[in-house]
């Protein structure tokens, strides 16, 4: 069982570093802290959970709903429905002043809470979880590789899908209900439809797919709380030698980018190797935070989880990390494209686990 | 995240209505001697940010505020390439793109002079955004204002109400599409409702099922293959911009069954469309459930929306809290029920339109 693993891993490190107990925000947003500690996913209100060194949990749950799965999907769990998340909280750290209580993710603890950082010993190690979350164990990238081939099978539901005249929402129904046939809970999904107009992607606006159009996605299923990424984009019809173009450029940065991957290099050389070959071609520019948020990013229990792959960052990869590396960007001429392929770091190198070819896919127009 | 349909269309939702909610809040502040008025907004807090403004983030997080007099001020952690989207989902006109708006907004309180801040759901406001406030803006009060916007936001108007609707007839469209007779696996039933939700324009759905109730009445979320028995409950929660709506429904096959699940479901229909403001809830329900023999209430709750929560519980049988509903508010009422020795679930929306004072 994963949450075994996890357990046992958190429970060493706790132990290692002298934590007593840990306090435990998570949302249906940033839920990552809140899975690896307890292996509950949130869906509605928020939570707080109490990590103890000797293992027992207990969830405060402020939703009726969440609270009633809770028991059924964590029954090692203590769950409290707590209507008063903040304030049950709160009283309940008072039986636990003389211990060493860390917290996580600390700048998303509500403040009544955060404030009793000095009447209570509580010290923020969100950076004590997040080594836990971004080297993964055997089995969680086990569950990774999963997750990875429903993006593949996902992004083929929706090449299938698009056609002239159909809503980008339309699309990504299709997709959710095959996902949700298939073991996938929950999907992370943008999408951009147009040409040179297009500077980014957004969830669905209503548009409706015609002729020419690039249709760009990040697909992001999430296989038993472990996200992993795609990005492919599309022609409606047949693409143009500027597209053309344009994608051999991107594909040429992504591999430049995936080339460097290794135990010991840093996100930074990653970022590196893929804004060097923009910049060999003249569009150094749209490497830039103006047309780019990132270069990739941790995949794991968040989407978008540490670290980010950016020239400024100089977080060591490590062995057993898991990446998406996507040098997603707007072009000048044929506007927003995308591609990106999820991977897991390995000593020497990485192993790529999307295997959706890396084309620029054309449909019927 | 969100990944269904976002926009603003000011038809369905028109500026004037905005600006009349808006004016409602800021006759309040200026009520209670609050200079200005912090909403925090993420996609599992979105609606108070919504109510005001039509902004639903699809993920990560903002602060709205609000001053006495003028526009609202969005500073978001969306970065500036996403503004043009925000302003394509809403009427916010000033937008601040910053990886620390709590920063950002405590810079302007300075500035404008504020020194008595009102806060929605203060005490549960992200450490790192109150630290930042705290950082820039030394000298400001911040107050909790739950209460005060619970008041402005508890009557809904008549455009909520059409976009309240519209979400119910997508939820209740998707749930129709159930074949009970056929229907066997649990993920791949929850996939074709969420496909005819957001095919129908959906913002966001979520789907729970309790696919044996026989033998568990407690609602769980499903994908992939899982057995449906023979009597099962979907609930199935919809947006649509924005403005959510709940619909459970309970399934059996065989048609002996089905007869008394149809009782109780007119029931609840029924009940939901004669809710009255200033009696319990307890004692409506108790009332109301004599008219439906044979049937044994187990367990009930009334959600509404009143902060940053889509839902939230504001009374039920676990939970009693403020148990006399408001006149002209929304609830979704859920209700548990024993039917003929059978398990029944059922959740509605109701508009809570008459006042009675006795039963």
């Amino acid at each position: 069982m994963i949450h075994d693993d996890r357990k046992k891993r958190l429970l060493g490190a706790m132990a290692e570093a002298g934590i007593d107990m840990l306090l435990i925000y998570g949302n249906a947003w940033q839920a990552d802290y809140l899975r690896y500690t307890t292996d509950y996913s949130i869906v509605e209100g928020q939570a707080l959970a109490l990590v103890r060194g000797d293992g027992h949990v207990t969830l405060y749950l402020d939703s009726h709903l969440e609270s009633d799965r809770a028991e059924i999907d964590c029954p090692g769990l203590e769950i409290v429905l707590a209507h008063d998340l903040v304030g049950e909280v709160d009283r309940a750290l008072d039986r636990f002043r003389n211990q060493r209580i860390g917290a996580a993710p600390a700048r998303l603890l509500p403040r009544r809470l955060a404030k009793r950082a000095q009447d209570l010993q509580l010290a923020d190690q969100t950076a004590f979880l997040d080594r836990l979350l971004m080297r993964k164990m055997e089995s969680e990238i086990a569950v990774l590789r999963r997750a990875a081939k429903l993006a593949d099978e996902g992004y083929a539901v929706f090449r299938d899908a698009a056609r002239p005249g159909r809503a980008d929402y339309e699309l990504i129904a299709e997709i959710e209900c095959f996902f949700r046939a298939n073991g996938v809970h929950h999907n992370f999904q943008i999408i951009g439809v147009g040409g040179p107009e297009v500077r980014g992607m957004a969830p669905p606006s209503g548009r409706r797919l015609k002729r020419g159009d690039m249709v760009t996605t990040e697909l992001t299923p999430c296989v038993d709380g472990y996200y992993a990424q795609i990005c492919r984009t599309l022609v409606v019809g047949a693409a143009s030698a500027e597209q053309r173009n344009a994608h051999a450029l991107w594909l040429q940065s992504m591999e430049a980018g995936i080339a460097v991957v290794r135990d010991g290099v840093t996100a930074a050389d990653i970022a590196r190797a893929e804004n060097d070959v923009f910049r060999q071609h003249g569009l150094g520019e749209y490497t830039t935070s103006e047309y780019t948020r990132v270069r990739g990013h941790g995949l794991g229990l968040f989407v978008d989880t540490k670290p980010h792959i950016l020239e400024d960052v100089t977080t060591r990869i490590d062995e057993g990390m898991t990446l998406v590396v996507h040098p997603n960007t707007y072009h000048p001429v044929v506007g927003y494209m995308v591609l990106g392929d999820s991977l897991v770091v390995t000593k020497t190198g990485c192993e790529v686990l999307t295997a959706t070819p890396r084309e620029l896919f054309s449909v019927a127009g | 995240m969100r990944r269904g349909l976002m926009g603003w269309d000011p038809q369905e939702l028109p500026k004037s209505a905005l600006h009349e909610r808006l004016s409602r809040l800021q006759a309040a502040m200026a009520r209670e001697n609050i200079d200005a008025m912090l909403f925090y907004t993420n996609l599992v807090r979105p609606s108070a940010v919504c109510w005001l403004t039509g902004f639903t983030p699809y993920w990560i997080e903002s602060l709205l505020l609000v001053h006495r007099t003028g526009a609202p001020i969005l500073a978001t952690a969306l970065s500036k390439r996403v503004s043009e989207w925000i302003k394509s989902t809403s009427w916010l006109e000033e937008i601040v793109n910053t990886p620390r708006p709590g920063m950002a907004i405590g810079e302007r309180l300075k500035a404008d002079g504020c020194q008595r801040v009102g806060v929605l759901e203060l005490d549960a406001l992200p450490a790192g955004s109150y630290d930042d406030l705290g950082a820039a803006a030394p000298g400001v009060e911040f107050v909790d204002a739950s209460k005060l916007f619970a008041e402005c936001r508890r009557i809904i108007d008549t455009t909520e109400r059409k976009l309240i609707e519209h979400a119910d007839a997508i939820t209740c469209a998707a749930l129709d599409c159930v074949d009970v007779a056929q229907a066997r696996d649990a993920g791949a039933l929850l996939g074709l409702i969420e496909k005819h939700a957001r095919l129908a324009g959906a913002e966001e759905s979520y789907m729970a099922v309790a696919p044996n109730l026989d033998a568990d009445r407690r609602l769980i979320r499903v994908s992939g293959a899982s057995p449906l028995a023979a009597r099962f409950a979907v609930r199935t929660s919809v947006a649509y911009k924005g403005n959510w709506v709940r619909r459970t429904r309970t399934f059996a096959r065989d048609s002996a069954h089905m007869q008394a699940l149809g009782r109780a479901d007119a029931w609840l229909t029924g009940f939901a469309s004669s809710v009255a403001a200033g009696v319990p809830l307890t004692e409506q329900l108790a009332a109301s459930l004599k008219a439906l023999p044979g049937a044994e209430l187990k367990s009930w709750m009334a959600e509404s929306s009143i902060g940053s929560y889509p839902l939230e519980v504001v009374t039920s049988s676990r939970h009693r809290g403020a148990d006399e509903l408001s006149h002209g508010s929304f609830v979704v009422l859920s209700v548990e029920l024993v039917i003929e020795g059978m398990p029944w679930l059922g959740a509605v929306p109701a508009f809570v339109e008459s006042v009675r004072q006795h039963l």
